[in-house]
């Protein structure tokens, strides 16, 4: 088969899918379950069209017609994209067919697989896009299903703010990609993207400037970088969990695509400031987005954050990049991208991992709230497994994929210090600072939310009756857990894939200075190595050897059951366990700065005031963001909007009159100059 | 040849008697005078569409000629004349602007119509018919403005729609037959889903005044 084959035949199985969820409409089973496997064969297409790609040749398709103009484009870049987009589509497509089982009778279900369908299809089509009209259309398809999906469960009243929300949000970054498309053709007089390489070159610096700008708040929106993350807490949550794994596992890295893709592709990354203003935000992201995350007590809200987070840190390696870039470092820039490129991955796998995880929980105890949870480790022994490998992948711990990817953005930042600029360099550092201190914060976040969830009593009757998820559930988790572990342990296989793919984009191969254990020594002498192959062995073989031993050599034990010291309490409930709240208490009190956390305590009294009956404690904390960005900027839009009321008298005649008089006064305008 | 026949006396007598037929509507009371002028301008223009075809000698302007007799002047004053049956609405037409001051603007209307294409350099009875059209579209949009009977605003978009039918055919001697054909499309579908509207407010208002729908303003 053909790359063209493959292509148009994963583009004609997503259309399937969608058209057979049309017809089979009423039947849910067979309706989700035809639907959903032919997005499964599509992405499996997929993910072997993107290898076809990356390890041959580039993929071109052009139309050409009178009106339209239009075609793809699949480079390695692209390839990559498609790669992360096949791999999550197909775990979570698997993962759906149980999933939906929960809307079976409620809900309709030919809707979801509709849209879920070509979701995933515009999804592809954005990465592969060649000319900027055709992208802006899959891009607006893209968001405008995003935001259907999101108001799936319509009926709820915070489910339509969220997507009122999130429409709102998409719709601001599209006009600034707008904005920067239209300036980028300004300089080819084309809409092709291949024309924008060349025209930046005659292009004046500041309109270059204009372009990275709006791009980066355009896509920066959808990426969710911090400020304009507003919407990612409230869309992820209130959208069925197989659509927020998708949408925060691949939707938001189609923003990190286009962002490469303008920022190195089309602008070459020739500008030291860019470099270092993206790399502050992305710090900014990753610190704030952790640190909100902690104190969420809603799993899929936390979830959201670390989205959030994670958007930062893969920022960080693209921004470090780029500032590689622009001081020539051509290596040291491609090795920059390839921690970027290695993190998106890493957290399309993870994120849709415990996405689909936090699914299966609120699947089985029916709320999302991890302080009614508790205990489900016994209930949900395989989900909890796939969720603490997610846990762990997304706490950066070795020797998981997420460990992998960090540590190299750690030494991309590291490697700063062959920079000649000193106030540069430092600032690099000080965004390693950052960068450790978010994942010792994501750890601490993941503590709680597996701690609290899975660990310990029941804390609610929906805990006590959660049961296992179904298989095709387990199943779509498990694939992604694999994936978790291969690409931690074996990382270096995976290199050379990513090395073609951001060298073409830098200019330079980093991959004869990298060994095989990820020694990094022939890059910069300051750099260190590791190996995580090694890691894993000392961590799965060489430590339970001398448990083995012990049991082979020690003979057989004898285990009594007897009953813990129990410190003088006599009965031990799910009201004595820590709370989430009393477990990220420090992390609020040590960051009360950020959160301006305001707490009110009730006391009931039983008759006298010596007799405490019970208490009521409540804490929140402030949205800073909402509160001095975002609610100053309403107000300003309600003022000017009750100053323009005055017009709309909400009668017809009225505004035809409007009409009217614009139109004669224009034709008289006209007709008196010309 | 065309021109000659294009330049004929005859184009000019019918394009004046469109405008005529404009005047009618602005200037009658009654509804059922309104949609009665709407079919003789209909009609009129469906014999400038045959002049056209038979001086240029293109079959496809003489579907668009008899399309334009079917459709504006005999569906769509059917459908208008259902409407005003079915809903029992009150024969005559309320206004803002009451009928002698709304021929006045009218005829500044065609004055300033007149006047802008002079600036346009034209073979004269493309100016002359283009003109016209002008005068029929700002004519329309006035009738809009001015009658308060959302009927009269079916009617207003209607003569707009004529207007640029007129300028069209009159100065590219006809669209490809697909474009025109599209074109009756949606004008058929428009008059029936304004019809359906008008329909609606009757229901909900008791009334098909559009003042009423004032109340719509949060």
């Amino acid at each position: 088969m053909t790359g063209s084959d493959l292509f148009f035949g994963l583009v004609v199985l997503f259309l399937i899918g969608a058209a057979s969820s049309v017809v089979l409409n009423k039947k849910d089973r067979i309706c989700s379950y035809i639907s959903f496997i032919s997005a499964a064969i599509a992405s499996l297409l997929g993910i072997i069209f993107s290898f076809s790609v990356i390890l041959g040749n580039n993929f071109v398709f052009n139309v050409s017609g009178t009106f339209l103009n239009f075609g793809f484009f699949v480079d390695k870049l692209s390839a990559f994209f498609i790669l992360i987009i096949s791999i999550t589509a197909f775990a979570v497509s698997i993962y759906s067919t149980g999933y939906v089982k929960e809307y079976f009778g409620k809900k309709n279900i030919g809707y979801l697989c509709f849209l879920y369908n070509i979701f995933i299809l515009s999804m592809v089509l954005v990465v592969s896009a060649n000319n900027a009209l055709m992208f802006l259309i899959v891009w607006e398809m893209m968001s405008i299903i995003s935001y259907f999906l999101v108001v799936y469960e319509h009926e709820k009243p915070e489910t339509r703010k969220a997507g009122f929300i999130y429409i709102v949000m998409t719709h601001i970054g599209t006009g600034f990609i707008l904005l920067s498309f239209l300036i980028l053709a300004s300089g080819s007089a084309s809409f092709s993207f291949e024309t924008f390489r060349a025209g930046v070159l005659t292009m004046p610096p500041l309109l270059r400037d204009a372009a990275f700008l709006f791009a980066l708040i355009g896509f920066g929106t959808k990426a969710g970088i911090v400020p304009l993350h507003i919407w990612l807490p409230y869309a992820h949550p209130e959208a069925p969990s197989n659509v927020s794994a998708l949408m925060s596992g691949v939707m938001i890295k189609t923003a990190i695509y286009m962002l490469i893709r303008v920022s190195f592709d089309f602008l070459g990354a020739s500008v030291l400031w860019w470099g270092v203003l993206l790399l502050i935000i992305a710090s900014a992201s990753a610190l704030l987005g952790v640190m909100y995350a902690l104190m969420e007590h809603d799993i899929k809200r936390l979830l959201a954050f670390h989205s959030v987070e994670n958007i930062g840190i893969i920022l960080i390696g693209v921004s470090v990049s780029m500032i590689f870039m622009s001081t020539g470092h051509p290596e040291l820039a491609a090795f920059g991208l390839i921690a970027a490129l290695y993190h998106t991955m890493n957290h399309a796998i993870f994120k849709s991992l415990l996405f689909m995880g936090a699914g299966s929980l609120i699947f089985s105890t029916h709320t999302k709230n991890i302080e009614e949870m508790g205990g489900l480790l016994k209930k949900m022994p395989w989900t909890g497994m796939f969720f603490l490998i997610g846990s762990i992948a997304i706490s950066a711990l070795p020797p998981l994929n997420g460990f992998v990817s960090e540590w190299l953005t750690f030494h991309a930042q590291l490697l700063s210090i062959n920079l000649s600029d000193n106030i540069t360099k430092i600032i690099v550092l000080s965004s390693g600072a950052a960068l450790a201190l978010t994942s010792a914060l994501a750890a601490a976040c993941f503590v709680k939310a597996f701690g609290i969830s899975f660990l310990a009593l029941p804390r609610s009757e929906h805990a006590r009756n959660a049961s296992e998820a179904p298989g095709s559930m387990l199943f779509g988790m498990g694939i992604l857990s694999l994936l978790c572990i291969a690409l931690g342990v074996l990382s270096f296989y995976f290199l050379p894939v990513l090395d073609s793919i951001a060298s073409p984009l830098s200019g330079a191969s980093v991959l004869p200075k990298v060994a095989f254990d990820l020694s990094l020594a022939a890059l910069s002498p300051q750099a260190g190595s590791i190996s995580t192959i090694w890691i894993f062995l000392l961590l799965f073989v060489f430590v339970p050897v001398p448990f083995l031993l012990s049991l082979a050599l020690g003979g057989r034990t004898k285990a009594r059951t007897y009953e813990t010291w129990g410190c003088g309490q006599p009965v031990c409930t799910a009201r004595n366990e820590y709370t989430a709240t009393g477990f990220s208490k420090p992390i609020r009190m040590w960051g009360s700065g950020i959160y301006r956390p305001h707490r009110e305590i009730q006391t009931s009294y039983a008759g006298s005031p010596f007799f405490k009956e019970r208490f009521t404690f409540d804490t929140q904390i402030e949205p800073i963001f909402e509160k001095y960005f975002y609610e100053p900027i309403t107000r300003l839009a309600f003022f000017v909007s009750r100053i323009l009321k005055v017009i709309q008298t909400g009668s017809i005649h009225i505004y035809l009159l409007y009409i009217f008089i614009t139109l004669v006064i224009a034709l008289i305008y006209v007709g008196v100059g010309g | 040849m065309s021109e000659i026949v294009l330049g004929s006396g005859i184009m000019q007598l019918l394009i004046s008697l469109i405008l005529v037929s404009t005047f009618l509507i602005l200037g009658s009371t009654r509804l059922y005078s309104c949609v009665r002028a709407f079919g003789i301008q209909s009609f009129l223009l469906a014999c400038v569409a045959g002049i056209v075809a038979y001086s240029t000698g293109k079959y496809d302007i003489y579907v668009v000629s008899i399309l334009t007799l079917v459709i504006k002047a005999l569906v769509i004053p059917y459908i208008f004349i259902y409407i005003i049956r079915e809903i029992k609405v009150k024969r005559e037409i309320a206004l803002y602007v009451g009928i002698s001051p709304s021929l006045i603007i009218g005829g500044i209307l065609v004055v300033i119509s007149y006047y802008l294409i002079r600036s346009i350099n034209l073979i004269e009875l493309s100016s002359f018919a283009l003109s016209a059209s002008m005068s029929m579209v700002a004519i329309g949009l006035f009738i809009m403005i001015s009658r308060k009977k959302a009927i009269m605003q079916m009617l207003g978009i209607l003569v707009m729609e004529n207007g640029l039918f007129l300028g069209a055919i009159s100065l590219t001697y006809g669209m490809p037959l697909l474009v025109e054909l599209g074109i009756f499309f949606d004008v058929l579908i428009g008059a029936l889903i304004m019809g359906i509207m008008i329909f609606r407010i009757n229901r909900t208002f008791e009334s098909i005044d559009t003042d009423m729908l004032k109340t719509l303003i949060g």
